[in-house]
């Protein structure tokens, strides 16, 4: 006797129908086995009959092909409650009982920037130079920004006793306190803790 | 020009992955290794789930035998089955580094029908020590034949192995040389006659490519290849700001809360 289950993940404290899969599968034991026993060869004991078996998911049997990957929404007439396989696409439409409508609003719009101006292209030119750049360090982005104001001023002696410049531009004037709000603003980049989800392992709850 | 470390980076397969290619086998293909390894490389038993009950590795069957069709080639697919089991081949090993026979070299063949000739080197299969001398050492063999047509002969090169059938020309006397990979006065590993002490440079031809014989002769595509000009332009400017707050700056979004203050204890 083939069993259905439908597992429904939920979320925490969600009260949102969630996606129901359907596993099909067959029962070994030989007290259910009355199904798949063929009625010819009694004599040669309890054998499982896999052209009964109805199954829904990929694993599905030629014969029930058609049942699992149907072109459109129209359920089968044998199983009306079982839901077309579709590889995860979401269709553009409703099907009815009078047909099947497209639904302009389903079909995702894609955004894309607009490269008109744009004039890089998908390759590379073998002709390029090889290009060697070392990375961006704190020294390196401290010297692009502060760099030539503080040349500036030393040279036309715009420095007092301290060092700090006496006709202070936007960056110069920042205090630490200042700075650190604007670094975690939105757009922070700063690392906030936690680990990183395991490549290796399918790990849904981590305790 | 020796192969630079670009060339070299391009030929990596990656993930701590070794393709078993051999460098002078795969130069020409130009294409990425990891490509090459899924090609040649096939499939035999992946995990089908990320758990313990399975085990955690992707086995792939090894190439049988190396021959004139590149294995990551659709030619070589042809003539092999998936899974066959590796052949039994027993080469003299020569290290990637101390490989000294490039093409467009000249050599002078030593045995066969042809021996006393020199040719230029035309193919090179660095697993199996083989070599193809340009209209040398040739097997004709007739293809497409029928009842009403007779055929059309091919010439194709047959390979020659390196440490036996074949020595390298000094260009000086233009007769066959031992040859050495040693250090001239620059300090760059150079391969000198024995006999002369004569130079012989690696030849433009080793660095050809599918797509080129030479880098700087590459004809660019103008709808699909970016302009070497432009691709050497330096347009970043550092700023005091992340790649999200520069993208809010330029779309006009003014953010003015701030995060609340949080403590370690």
């Amino acid at each position: 006797m083939s069993w259905l289950s439908g597992v429904v993940y939920l979320g925490v404290g969600s009260r949102v129908p969630c996606p129901v899969v359907f596993n099909r599968g067959i029962a070994t034991s030989s007290a259910l086995n009355q199904y798949y026993k063929k009625r010819s060869d009694e004599s040669r004991g309890d054998r499982l009959h896999f052209r009964r078996v109805v199954l829904f998911n990929k694993r599905v049997h030629r014969h029930q092909k058609k049942d699992v990957f149907r072109p459109f929404e129209k359920p089968s007439d044998d199983f009306p409650s079982v839901p077309v396989h579709k590889y995860g696409t979401r269709g553009t439409g409703i099907r009815h009982s009078y047909g099947w409508t497209s639904v302009p609003e389903k079909v995702p719009q894609l955004i894309v920037p607009d490269l008109s101006e744009c004039d890089l292209k998908p390759y590379v030119s073998y002709r390029t130079k090889e290009i060697y750049q070392d990375e961006l360090s704190a020294k390196d982005l401290f010297n692009a920004v502060y760099g030539k104001k503080i040349l500036k001023d030393y040279k036309e002696g715009k420095l007092d006793e301290h060092g700090n410049s006496l006709e202070p531009s936007e960056e110069e004037q920042l205090t630490p306190e200042e700075a650190r709000t604007r670094a975690r603003r939105t757009g922070s980049d700063i690392f906030l803790g936690g680990t990183p989800r395991s490549k290796k392992w399918n790990i849904r709850w981590e305790y | 020009m020796r192969l630079l470390p670009m060339h070299w980076a391009r030929r990596g397969a990656g993930d701590g992955l070794d393709s078993g290619f051999m460098t002078w086998s795969k130069v020409y293909a130009n294409l990425p290794e990891r490509y090459m390894m899924r090609k040649a490389y096939k499939l035999k038993y992946k995990p089908p789930v990320a758990h313990p009950a399975f085990k955690q590795a992707i086995e792939t069957s090894r190439i049988p035998e190396f021959t004139m069709d590149r294995p990551w080639s659709a030619a070589y697919w042809e003539q092999h089955e998936p899974h066959a089991p590796v052949q039994n081949n027993y080469v003299e090993p020569i290290l990637d580094e101390d490989w000294m026979w490039f093409k467009g070299d000249r050599v002078q063949i030593l045995v066969g029908p042809d021996k006393g000739k020199q040719g230029y080197i035309n193919y090179v299969v660095q697993e199996k020590n083989w070599v193809c001398v340009e209209g040398l050492n040739c097997k004709y063999e007739m293809m497409g034949e029928s009842r009403n047509f007779p055929g059309m002969m091919i010439m194709r090169e047959k390979p020659l192995v390196v440490t036996t059938d074949i020595q390298l020309v000094d260009p000086s006397d233009e007769t066959p040389a031992q040859v050495e990979w040693r250090f001239s006065e620059d300090g760059e590993r150079v391969r000198t006659s024995t006999r002369t002490g004569h130079i012989l440079p690696i030849p433009s031809a080793a660095f050809e490519t599918q797509d080129y014989k030479t880098p700087v002769g590459y004809r660019e595509n103008q709808r699909t290849d970016t302009p070497a000009s432009l691709v050497q332009e330096i347009t970043f400017e550092p700023k005091l700001c992340t790649f999200e707050m520069d993208i809010m700056e330029s779309e006009g979004i003014v953010e003015t809360r701030n995060p609340p203050r949080t403590y370690w204890y």
